[in-house]
């Protein structure tokens, strides 16, 4: 083995463990959407189950703002298609000098911090509103209508490069010629370019799309009173998170490699049909394209995916989520009694041992060093106090602190943890912990947080 | 329909480069008519300036007699065959054929009869609903023939079409698109870098250099007279002695070369004068083996390098005084041997068919 | 230019010819720079609309510094010489995006350099196709596939505790190893395609050439291929580094209490602070740094601005 061969062996196995990165947190997170306790997590497994793929759906703070984000998507497509193309189109007719300026100005759009377009955006129209007196129901003010401008300001960027690239190969004499038998200027667009450029557009729309849909930065401040399903997933952060999230997540990944299997498909036509035209073959059958296809592994995984999942919902017909989720919670509360009682023992134990009764202050020991500076220190970041939360959640079954339990009344942030499963719990399972819920919820902190800022 | 096309005094300029140098000639309605020059002549320029794609800097075009300053391509009686055809990828061999219809409202069951009857006139029958990437190169071309024809236009721009297209081909499509021209009656303006082609299929020729028309004329004429240095040696082989002028009389002229003194035809309204630097042009044809019959007058001594056979000749290539390479032509006789490589012979200049004409720049090799 | 806009509209038509401009100008002009210029005179502006609404466009809505006063020094109560908090965090953002993009570059460089260069045919295209899957699929549900990751009680840590390799859970959050991997993580496919390109254009010749001359692999790297690629490691990291500073999603949900980013400062200006003047204040400032730094960068290693895009 010389140096060459180890060489290739670790650029391999980088590669692997790259991929394993790219894949790893899509992977986890769409097994979590199967697991039914509260909080998405693989370890421990309580029972497998797709109730949350209900609680998505019946999510109606969610369901308004995927229906928004669909709405904004397509005006953003509407906007930024024929923007970008025109875009295109004049670049590609401006001498090198104002090019250069021209080009420089469009990129910006993209590589400007999608916080400050949103943020200008939304005092633009605002400041125009004030100038033209309009009143406060007119679309100067909309976050629907802010969000697609925003958005389009730098989506149009994003178009403008699709049709560019497309544009460099055609041949410019083809207008020509359509100019030369008699057209206008405008039927050899419509009759000439357009058809040409129909790919592009498709590309360039489908790129919009999806630009949109997934957009936060900039719409997290156009949005103004609205809401997108960005806006928000990115609130769950403060209200709780649980495997719904997961749940949406298998979704949108199983669309993404279903609409990825399908370019896949469309484009291996494509290059059959060119390719048979090349070497004037007549004919192409579809038969022969789709053993091509065959042989491209990604349709092979989707495939496999698809009968794993299969099979899977089949098996899972004998199965009866409630009987499992009410042993899981027995299991757990028994655990959870014996633990006390153990802990009941050491503690008179510890009582009888120390003179002082500094046991429970001192027991309060958080990860977070100093728990005084610690809170406060979060008030900048209302939405940090997520942080704390997901760490300091109960978890029973993997107690290795055995002040954890205790622990839980004196931080009332940590409560969070608890007002989320709260939510969660459809049946009657309540832990113990759950009675103290509803005393510290984080959203008033922020009153405080305010406050402070002034 | 057919119109006339003039050019007047026109010059085109790009920055600081001119591209056309004050062309300034008339195209007879129903003529074929060549610009024939190298690459880089402006003959694409100046087509391009007649179909209206190029502005010019000075002077104006003329189509049936009107100004066509201010009117673009799409409105002008032109039609414009380019150089790569230009055929639409995405349409049909019909729907190419009758665009020019289309983009004028005319209703599709028509069109499609009037692509029928122009694959009919260019020879591709039954070609109509194939895309236009599964034709080859010649079929092609007709296409785009038949394209241009369907706009009706008086005058039909060629740039160049059978430059890539291979020999056999070539020469066919020479006689056909000749043969379509005389049946449509309309003017061709036709632009080429192959002086055969000009030859053959056109009634006159303008041959270009750098920018400026040299000599514009049919092909017999362009041929046998050349007016200059570049004409004499860019159409047809010739075989150029450099010299200064010793004598002039009425129509003949003695050069003093480095084949010795040779006597030349000058041509009507010669500027040449006793002592000027000269060329005389004397073509394979006009050179042949000096007998005792000839006059010892042009007459020089040669060496054959080697001998090429084309059938009805015989092309040998001579290495003459100086080491200057000459080419001779002699027709068939029969006996090969006389020329074998080495042979040193005596080689005579027709004294009537060769041309002396002021130093000029002769066309590259 | 008069006679440019008569050539233009002569060749393109009236109607092709409005529809450029217009378009064009309405979306550079109007849906881009106007609002910039709007928001750096709104910065300069008294908070009226919460304050006073009755003062706007009276003779007090003058222009004022406070807003950027108050981002470098802090209010008038305040203790220390500086804004300690605003600054170190402006500070802290800015390094750590600088962080994220030499992780970035470090990252994708081999497997950009694998794509472009060593990879065949079918592997390519499966690999560029896996490369832009995961980009498809919402950021933010990324940002949360992390949490999910590196939680106290995440699947990392059970992972490593399972293992044994560990004895307690190492708190990622805090240690803002979360926030790094979910930023590095993001922009990844901004940072490989420009590399990819840049690389792919680099005649293989020249890689044969050097190993030929007994060049090991590594000096071929760094005198034939970095240099060859530069244009686009450099386009790929002005994105990630513009990015990765104005990133407010992950911070938000990823984030831990010690990596407060300046964008999520900003938003809070706007959200809970009602300041919106304040807010352009500092959005203005995070604009102005990050266009400073990506000038530099482009200085520093030679690159035209034509040279950044896919």
């Amino acid at each position: 083995m010389n140096s060459a061969t180890i060489l290739k062996f670790f650029i391999s196995f980088y590669i692997v463990l790259f991929f394993a990165y790219l894949f790893g947190p899509l992977i986890v997170m769409s097994i979590t959407a199967f697991n039914s306790a509260g909080f998405p997590r693989l370890s421990p497994w309580d029972c497998f189950s797709t109730e949350w793929f209900g609680v998505l759906v019946n999510d109606a703070r969610m369901m308004a703002g995927f229906k928004n984000s669909l709405i904004i998507g397509i005006s953003v497509v509407l906007v930024s298609v024929p923007i970008g193309l025109a875009g295109a189109l004049l670049l590609a007719q401006l001498s090198n000098r104002v090019r250069q300026v021209y080009y420089t100005l469009t990129i910006s759009t993209i590589l400007v911090p999608g916080v400050v377009l949103g943020i200008s955006t939304l005092i633009f129209w605002d400041r125009m509103g004030m100038m033209f007196d309009v009143d406060y129901e007119s679309f100067f003010y909309d976050g629907i209508f802010l969000t697609i401008i925003g958005q389009s300001t730098f989506i149009s960027a994003y178009t403008m490069l699709v049709f560019m690239s497309r544009l460099q190969r055609f041949d410019p004499v083809l207008e020509e010629a359509a100019l030369d038998l008699g057209a206008t200027n405008v039927q050899t667009f419509r009759k000439i370019l357009l058809p040409f450029l129909k790919p592009a557009i498709g590309s360039a729309a489908v790129l919009a799309f999806l630009a949109s849909f997934e957009n936060y930065n900039t719409t997290v401040f156009t949005i103004v009173s609205e809401s997108t399903l960005t806006t928000v997933l990115a609130s769950k952060v403060r209200y709780g998170i649980n495997p719904s999230i997961s749940a949406l997540a298998v979704i949108i990944i199983t669309l993404t490699l279903c609409g990825a299997f399908v370019h896949e498909i469309l484009k291996r036509r494509e290059q059959a049909k060119e390719l048979a035209l090349k070497k004037e073959e007549k004919t192409v059958s579809v038969k022969s394209a789709s053993r091509g296809l065959l042989s491209n592994p990604v349709p092979v995984m989707v495939l496999l995916i698809f009968v794993a999942g299969l099979t899977t919902a089949w098996m899972a017909r004998g199965y009866d989520v409630q009987q499992c989720k009410i042993e899981v919670s027995e299991t757990k509360r028994k655990h959870q009694a014996e633990l006390s009682k153990i802990r009941m023992v050491e503690m008179e134990k510890k009582l009888e041992t120390q003179k002082t009764d500094t046991a429970f202050p001192s027991t309060v020991t958080t990860k977070k060093a100093a728990p005084g500076t610690n809170q406060y220190g979060n008030i900048f970041a209302p939405t940090n106090l997520e942080g704390q939360v997901e760490s300091e959640e109960t978890n029973p079954v993997n107690k290795k602190n055995s002040e954890n339990q205790y622990q839980n009344i004196f931080a009332p942030t940590n409560l969070e943890g608890q007002v989320e499963s709260i939510e969660i719990d459809t049946e009657t399972l309540k832990t113990p912990e759950n009675q103290y819920q509803n005393i510290f919820v984080p959203t008033n902190l922020e009153g405080q947080i305010k406050s402070e800022n002034e | 329909m057919s119109a006339d096309v003039t050019l007047e005094n026109i010059s085109i300029r790009f920055g600081d480069f001119t591209a056309v140098k004050n062309a300034d000639i008339t195209i007879k309605g129903g003529e074929f008519f060549s610009f024939l020059g190298p690459s880089g002549c402006g003959k694409t320029t100046l087509l391009r300036a007649i179909s209206g794609f190029q502005e010019l800097s000075e002077g104006k075009v003329y189509i049936g007699g009107k100004d066509m300053a201010g009117i673009g391509p799409n409105k002008r009686p032109t039609a414009l065959i380019f150089q790569n055809l230009a055929l639409f990828p995405l349409m049909t061999v019909w729907e190419n054929i009758t665009f020019s219809l289309e983009v004028k409202g005319v209703a599709k069951a028509k069109r499609l009869k009037r692509a029928d009857e122009l694959l009919e006139l260019v020879a591709l029958p039954g070609q109509a609903d194939k895309m236009v990437n599964e034709l080859s190169g010649g079929q092609r071309q007709r296409v785009a023939v038949a394209r241009a024809l369907a706009a009706e236009p008086e005058v039909l721009l060629l740039d160049e079409p059978l430059s890539a297209l291979d020999l056999k081909l070539r020469q066919h499509l020479r006689t056909e698109l000749r043969e379509i021209q005389k049946r449509a009656g309309i003017t061709f303006i036709y632009i080429t870098h192959d002086q055969g082609e000009a030859l053959t299929m056109s009634d006159r020729i303008a041959v270009m250099r750098e920018g400026t028309i040299e000599q514009v004329g049919n092909g017999n004429m362009i041929y046998d007279h050349p007016e200059t240095a570049f004409v004499a040696s860019f159409v047809g082989e010739n075989n150029a002695f450099h010299g200064t002028v010793s004598k002039i009389s009425a129509g003949k002229t003695i050069v003093n070369t480095d084949a010795g003194e040779l006597e030349a035809t000058l041509m009507e309204g010669s500027q040449l004068n006793t002592g000027d630097r000269a060329i005389v042009f004397a073509r394979p044809e006009a050179m042949s083996f000096f007998n005792r019959k000839n006059s010892v007058k042009n007459v020089f001594k040669a060496k054959v390098v080697y001998q090429e056979f084309e059938g009805h000749f015989w092309h040998l290539i001579l290495s003459g005084p100086n080491d200057k390479k000459l080419k001779m032509s002699v027709i068939n006789s029969g006996s090969s041997h006389d020329y074998d490589e080495g042979t040193e012979l005596q080689v005579h200049v027709n004294s009537k068919l060769a041309v002396a004409l002021p130093y000029g720049p002769l066309a590259a090799e | 230019m008069i006679l440019w806009f008569k050539k233009f509209f002569l060749r393109n038509g009236i109607v092709l010819s409005l529809y450029m401009l217009l378009m064009t100008f309405t979306w550079i002009v109007v849906m881009f720079v106007l609002p910039q210029v709007f928001m750096f005179d709104f910065s300069f502006r008294f908070n009226w609309t919460q304050i006073d609404p009755s003062k706007i466009g009276g003779p007090e809505d003058v222009y004022t510094l406070q807003h950027y006063k108050f981002l470098l020094f802090g209010s008038p109560n305040n203790p220390d010489p500086f804004n300690v908090v605003d600054v170190t965090v402006f500070g802290r953002t800015i390094l750590a995006a600088v962080f994220v993009t030499l992780f970035d570059v470090i990252l994708c460089y081999p497997v950009a350099y694998y794509l472009a260069q060593v990879a065949k045919g079918g592997i390519t295209r499966l690999m560029m196709l896996s490369l832009i899957i995961p980009f498809w699929i919402n950021e933010l549900l990324r940002a949360f596939a992390f949490r999910i990751l590196f939680g106290e009680e995440g699947t990392i840590n059970n992972v490593l505790l399972y293992l044994g390799i560990l004895d307690q859970p190492i708190d990622y959050v805090r240690e803002n190893i979360a926030l790094y991997a979910g930023l590095g993580y993001a922009y990844i496919l901004l940072m490989i395609f420009p590399i990819y390109n840049a690389v792919e254009s680099l005649d293989r010749n020249q890689i044969e050439a050097a190993r030929d001359l007994g060049s090991p692999w590594w000096r071929i790297h760094w005198r034939v291929v970095i240099p060859f690629a530069k244009p686009g490691i450099t386009s790929g990291c002005t994105m990630v580094f513009m990015l990765s500073a104005g990133a407010l999603a992950l911070p938000q949900i990823i984030g831990g209490p010690s990596s407060l980013w300046f964008t999520q400062i900003i938003y809070q200006w706007f959200n809970t602070g009602s300041n919106w003047p304040r807010g352009s204040a500092y959005a203005m400032s995070l604009l102005v740094i990050c266009v400073i730094f990506v000038l530099l960068i482009m200085k520093v290693f030679k690159v035209k601005f034509g040279e950044i895009g896919r």
